[in-house]
């Protein structure tokens, strides 16, 4: 397969500062390349350099295995067209004939527009759905209804290659993904290349086949979604912790930002058990990692929703089988961790006959007259007890013992705080 | 599109319009001529089709004073206000800058500045039938201008910041050394003042055969790009990536319209004003298209300095009023006006 972009070596500086350090890439006809990368990273630059903007300092660009600089701009256009980040418009034309300038580079310079030219129009018009604006002012739209009037003009050039700047970004969700979509529809049925700078990683991995990872200027990787968009590569771009996992609705790739990684000077010794489940330890989980502590968990059943976050950021966790009661063996695990904590915390987690055995746990915590917490938030519903009355009589007794409770975050993490 | 239509009917009435301007413009004044007098004398002159024209009933007077005196001078401000407004209606869409005009480049302190010399070293003759203060202001209206062009030159391209700042400081700086000559030189600063407010007072066919051409082909070039200019308007990179050679087109317009400007300026002095309302009012009636923008903007142009000029003999006859005063105090108020009752933005 040939390639539609393939740049050598390309350098572009302002002044002293180097923007686009010696970036060589190949995009192969056909593909759906989204360029990510953290602010400044040189995103836009480098689409610019590749949209002949911008003139590389050093290297060279290739445009369907010929050089840029040897195109004439309307053999160019009829090449690829360009969705900038800025779609102002300078004085107010209709719609229709901004749209209709998409058509320049296919007519000589007297030429008037023909039924064919106008047929294309309005196909690239209904499929970016702004059909209905074609007599309103383009000034008078909205900003994302500009947007797409941006995109389909480009749609009107029939080009081979299609390069957007966040065209996404001043977009609602849904016209977000009706844009993408349609990008999506584009690559797959017209065989157009698509190069696309994104901010939202999401996105990109959604809809893309190949990302590049930029950062300061360079190529951190670039290749198959799945490749890149990991947490090792974007760590080094975005310097902070975050979670990849494939969406279930979806399938694609999602990150999660948890915290930035420059927290460092809080981390502290002090170690947390969790007694949790069902979701009700997520939250909590994030902050008092956020704040420094080294976190263990348990018994949780495997499967839980708790669980898998847990995994996911490799907490030490006592495990049981789904669905299944607490056995000893989980028990005593999870004694471990929590004697080798500082303090434990309990959620409001629904006490069944599976998991009554944590509270044992946390009597046992209490008679070694270690703090613990009772984290109460109802994020099931007033009732958490389906043992018929032996869960809440337990939490009764080890309120007795001396089982705090509190009912916000902000306050239990001040209490932390101040628990030595 | 649905303007589209409508645009020969516009166009024939701005035709109408500059016709029964010329008439009216050549029927006032002190010598009491007829509308039907004019028309023939001006028809006659119409190679071929003013041959069967009977004037022998007309006074011999009457025939010297539309043919050499008014006639030239309406002519001339036609063909200056094509020009400038045409040269506004193209730099304002180069530029993307609703505050450019024909001068935004410093060419009317380099043409003053010339003139200035000229009356200063009391420079009287003619070269090619203009007086070389004429020559002298072309020459300065070139210069700024080529300064300017290459003080915001940056690696070949022109960034229009730089143009519009460098139009600035290159206009104060001529300005200033016009105004010192003025200072060392007190008794000259009558005319030099009336010089830069800009006359067509006893200008004849002399000075139209110097700027009929330069101009009209001018403008002619400029329309050449008109559809540039529209796709120019979507910014330079969009521009750029729909098929237009921007630095190529850039370079082009900004040296004709120096050119244009200077010839418009070395006949008739600076006239402010009409190439900066002229087209954002044509740009209100017709929308911003180039292809109909730059015509229209053109013959308005030409019309209304018709109109101003004629102010200008007429209102306190015999002395004349410099052209540019009364484009300034007619057109600035009618702007205003227009501007607060216009829904669209300029």
């Amino acid at each position: 397969m040939k390639n539609s972009i393939s740049t050598k070596a390309i350098t572009f500086k302002y002044d002293e500062s180097t923007i686009v350090d010696e970036i060589s890439l190949q995009v192969k006809s056909g593909s759906f390349l989204t360029i990510i990368g953290p602010n400044g990273s040189g995103k836009s630059t480098l689409l610019k350099l590749i949209a002949a903007n911008l003139t590389p300092d050093e290297g060279t660009i290739l445009i369907n295995d010929r050089q840029l600089t040897s195109y004439k701009m309307k053999d160019l256009a009829k090449e690829m067209a360009v969705v900038p980040q800025d779609t102002n418009v300078a004085y107010d034309f209709d719609v229709f004939d901004i749209v209709l300038m998409g058509r320049n580079p296919h007519l000589k310079r007297f030429q008037k527009e023909g039924d064919a030219d106008f047929a294309i129009v309005r196909d690239a018009m209904e499929q970016t759905n702004t059909w209905h604006l074609r007599e309103r002012k383009v000034n008078e739209i909205s900003g994302g209804e500009r947007q797409r009037v941006i995109i389909a003009r480009a749609l009107a050039q029939q080009p081979k290659i299609i390069l957007l700047d966040e065209p996404t970004s001043s977009l609602d969700i849904h016209h977000q993904i009706e844009v993408l979509e349609l990008l999506k529809r584009l690559n797959q049925e017209k065989e157009v290349t698509i190069v696309a700078v994104l901010h939202d990683m999401n996105l990109a991995a959604r809809y893309s086949q190949e990302v590049l990872l930029l950062h300061v200027g360079k190529i951190i990787t670039m290749g198959k979604t799945e490749d890149v968009m990991t947490v090792e590569n974007l760590q080094r771009a975005y310097k902070m912790e975050m979670i990849i996992q494939r969406n279930i609705y979806t399938n694609a790739l999602e990150v999660i930002p948890l915290s930035l990684s420059a927290k460092k000077e809080k981390r502290t010794n002090k170690k947390i058990h969790l007694v949790c489940g069902g979701g009700t330890g997520k939250e909590l989980l994030q902050h008092l990692l956020e704040e420094g502590y080294k976190v263990s968990m348990g018994v949780v059943n495997v499967g839980d929703s708790d669980w898998e976050l847990g995994k996911l950021l490799a907490i030490p966790m006592a495990e049981e089988k789904p669905f299944s009661e607490i056995s000893e063996e989980a028990l005593g695990k999870a004694e471990k961790l929590a004697n080798e904590s500082n303090l434990s915390i309990m959620t409001s987690v629904p006490i069944g006959w599976g998991n009554i055995k944590n509270l044992q746990l946390v009597k046992n915590q209490l008679q070694q007259s270690k703090k613990v917490f009772l984290y109460k938030q109802n994020l099931w519903g007033e009732r958490t007890d389906f043992t018929e009355g032996r869960g809440n009589a337990l939490i009764e007794e080890l309120k007795s013992l001396g089982l705090q409770e509190i009912s916000t975050m902000e306050e239990l993490l001040n209490q932390l705080g101040e628990y030595k | 599109m649905i303007n589209k239509f409508k645009h020969p009917r516009n166009f024939m009435i701005l035709l109408i319009l500059l016709f029964v301007v010329i008439i009216g413009a050549s029927i006032s004044g002190s010598a009491n001529i007829t509308a039907s007098n004019s028309i023939k004398i001006i028809f006659s002159r119409i190679p071929v089709f003013g041959e069967g024209i009977d004037l022998t009933d007309i006074p011999k007077s009457h025939l010297t004073i539309v043919h050499n005196i008014r006639l030239p001078r309406i002519l001339l401000s036609f063909i200056v206000g094509f020009g400038l407004s045409v040269v506004g209606v193209a730099l304002q869409g180069l530029l993307k800058n609703p505050m450019a005009d024909p001068f935004i480049m410093g060419t009317s302190s380099g043409a003053a500045l010339g003139a200035a010399i000229a009356i200063l070293l009391k420079l009287n003759m003619a070269f090619l039938g203009v007086g070389i203060i004429s020559v002298f202001a072309f020459f300065g209206a070139l210069l700024a201008t080529f300064i300017v062009y290459q003080l915001a030159k940056v690696k070949n391209k022109v960034p229009v910041t730089t143009l519009l700042l460098g139009g600035i400081a290159v206009g104060q700086l001529f300005t200033a050394m016009m105004s010192f000559i003025m200072v060392i030189s007190s008794k000259d600063v009558t005319s030099i003042v009336y010089w830069t407010m800009g006359s067509f007072s006893s200008r004849g066919w002399n000075h139209i055969q110097v700027a009929v051409l330069p101009i009209f082909l001018g403008t002619a070039i400029i329309y050449i790009f008109a559809k540039d200019l529209n796709i120019l308007l979507l910014g330079e990179s969009t521009a750029q990536n729909t098929g237009v050679e921007v630095e190529k087109v850039k370079g082009i317009i900004l040296a004709i319209s120096a050119l244009v400007t200077a010839f418009a300026v070395s006949v008739s002095g600076i006239i402010g004003f009409v190439g900066l309302i002229i087209p954002h009012i044509v740009r209100m009636l017709v929308g911003p298209d180039h292809r109909i923008l730059i015509p229209a903007s053109g013959l308005l142009g030409g019309i209304f300095l018709i109109v101003a000029d004629t102010l200008a003999r007429t209102m306190i006859s015999p002395t004349e009023i410099p052209v540019g005063i009364i484009t300034a105090l007619a057109g600035g108020p009618f702007f205003i006006y227009l501007l607060r009752n216009s829904k669209r933005a300029i």
